[in-house]
């Protein structure tokens, strides 16, 4: 194998002088001018985040449709399994189970009903419509927002209030205009970070996935992120560049079976890391570590040298052979 | 082994010798713009880690109302563009010279596994940005990361994403390129292939 490596090399070569620390430096100055212009010219591409108090504002009906989720479990957090919850909406693999639940959310409770019992010492009339739904049955809760949600297809704004036609929803209507009540004035995000044992707010998780289904995949589509176009090689603002380098897994994701299968991120990464695998153990691939060799576009890099090798008067002046 | 000392003290000689590190004298193959690309790459992660060290200083989102972070911030993120973008040409010029030969394939393995680290490297300084790139991949991308079993790493958690970008994965990172770099100055630039097999094995019969 040694003899092997050997002789797929040439020998015949000189060492000449280079100041190292020069090339070093040289590359830092290309690099550093290189940044500071182009952050001087260009800036930082930042799109303005989208505010649970912001899409409460601009969607009130298609807000109180994705807190109605919440309550029946069809929400995507509300069903979405490890490492949230118990759900299966979003099991894809068994590993995923394996884990277990680490960060645990119930839509319910952390999104609407503990939000909405801080705000009833603010807002005492919030407490019946709360106690009442509280008191039913499980089946009842779940009946009630199912009402809801159908009947907000039909749901309009009055007095910024959203009104459905009359039916069988208990305090459901109560509570979710409640919540957006909560919403609009930009308080919930300060209800759904809460870790009493201690005073940062580093764990935003709640906060983040509040908005998780149609009014984050709604945004996310109008410009171009979703992973169906593509998304991570987008910026979130039209000109700059993405994370490009995602361009492989980003592409196994559009392939069909991949994009309909229903664990569609499991395979895409798996499939991802297998190509980053061949790319790692190149080395040792038989055949494959031959390729360069065949390919040829060795004799471009080496251009010079090879040049130097052929026409032995080109290359004289300096004879300190094999020593660094 | 029988002294880890002694085994320790010869290693350490030549990893902390300056012949390693400085060398005054190059083959002479290893030369030109093609031979800058791991340096330019080198180079590229030491603005980031410039930036990302007053970044650090700062806290968290102070570019959102300072203008002098958000400067900062605009090097941190040309700089991960130069990074990959050097990175990449780097990759092409190491697979084209098949600069594995010559016992230089952990050498490969090191940089091809500093790659795949560079990505939630990167990713991770994308997600605690704040804005709504950031919002969106943390949201979206969780469900890869669940699926694969790997749901300790919530990145819908910012505070835990701080962490990792600002500590645990630059400092795996910086690890794994000290070692594709130190293997590099050890074992040499990948020799040229023989011109043609037959002129190679005349040369050496002679």
């Amino acid at each position: 194998m040694a003899t092997h490596a050997q002789e797929d090399m040439v020998k015949n070569y000189r060492y000449v002088p280079e100041d190292f620390m020069k090339h070093l430096m040289g590359t830092l100055g290309i690099v550093s001018v290189l940044v500071l212009v182009l952050a001087g010219l260009f800036g930082v591409p930042e799109q303005p985040p989208l505010t649970i108090q912001n899409n409460a504002i601009q969607n009130p009906v298609a807000f109180e449709a994705m807190t109605t989720r919440d309550l029946n479990g069809q929400g995507r957090m509300a069903n979405y399994g490890p490492p949230y919850n118990n759900g299966t909406g979003n099991l894809e693999f068994v590993f995923q189970k394996w884990v277990g639940v680490l960060h645990p959310l119930n839509a319910e409770n952390d999104f609407i009903i503990k939000p909405l019992r801080m705000a009833a010492t603010v807002n005492p009339a919030i407490t019946p419509p709360l106690n009442a739904f509280e008191s039913a049955s499980p089946a009842q809760q779940v009946a009630w927002a199912n009402n809801y949600e159908t009947a907000l297809a039909k749901g309009t704004v009055r007095n910024g209030v959203v009104v459905v036609p009359a039916g069988n929803y208990g305090p459901v209507p109560a509570l979710m205009n409640d919540t957006l009540k909560l919403g609009e004035s930009g308080l919930m995000s300060g209800a759904l970070i809460r870790n009493p044992s201690v005073v940062t707010r580093f764990n935003n998780q709640n906060y983040q996935l509040f908005l998780e289904g149609d009014p984050l995949h709604n945004a996310a589509a109008s410009l171009q992120l979703k992973g169906t176009q593509w998304g991570i090689q987008h910026s979130a603002v039209v000109g700059y560049p993405g994370a490009w380098w995602m361009t492989i897994p980003t592409w196994i994701y559009q392939w069909p079976f991949v994009a309909n299968s229903p664990a569609a991120d499991a395979v895409a990464l798996s499939i991802g890391f297998v190509f980053w695998l061949a790319l790692a153990l190149t080395p040792w691939i038989p055949g494959w570590n031959k390729v360069p060799r065949y390919l040829g576009v060795y004799k471009l890099v080496w251009k010079d040298f090879y040049y130097r090798q052929t026409h032995p008067a080109a290359g004289k002046g300096d004879d300190t052979r094999g020593v660094s | 082994m029988a002294n880890w000392t002694t085994a320790s003290r010869k290693a350490l000689t030549e990893a902390m010798s300056v012949d390693t590190w400085l060398p005054e004298k190059m083959p002479e193959y290893a030369q030109g713009f093609m031979y800058m690309l791991g340096s330019l790459t080198a180079s590229s992660f030491v603005a980031l880690i410039i930036s990302g060290v007053v970044l650090a200083a700062n806290g968290p989102a102070s570019w959102s109302y300072n203008g002098a972070d958000r400067f900062a911030a605009a090097v941190h993120f040309w700089s991960v563009q130069a990074f990959f973008f050097f990175m990449m040409l780097h990759l092409w010029r190491v697979f084209f010279t098949g600069a594995w030969r010559g016992g230089r394939r952990e050498t490969w393995l090191l940089g091809a596994v500093a790659m795949i680290v560079a990505i939630p490297t990167a990713f991770t300084g994308f997600l605690i940005n704040g804005d709504f790139y950031s919002q969106w991949n943390a949201v979206q991308a969780k469900d890869g990361l669940n699926a694969l079993g790997l749901g300790w790493v919530n990145l819908p958690n910012a505070g835990q994403m701080f962490g990792m970008h600002v500590v645990v994965l630059p400092l795996t990172l910086s690890l794994i390129i000290f070692g594709h770099i130190y293997r590099v100055r050890i074992k040499g630039v990948v020799p040229p292939y023989p011109i043609t097999q037959e002129a190679a094995t005349s040369k050496e019969a002679k």
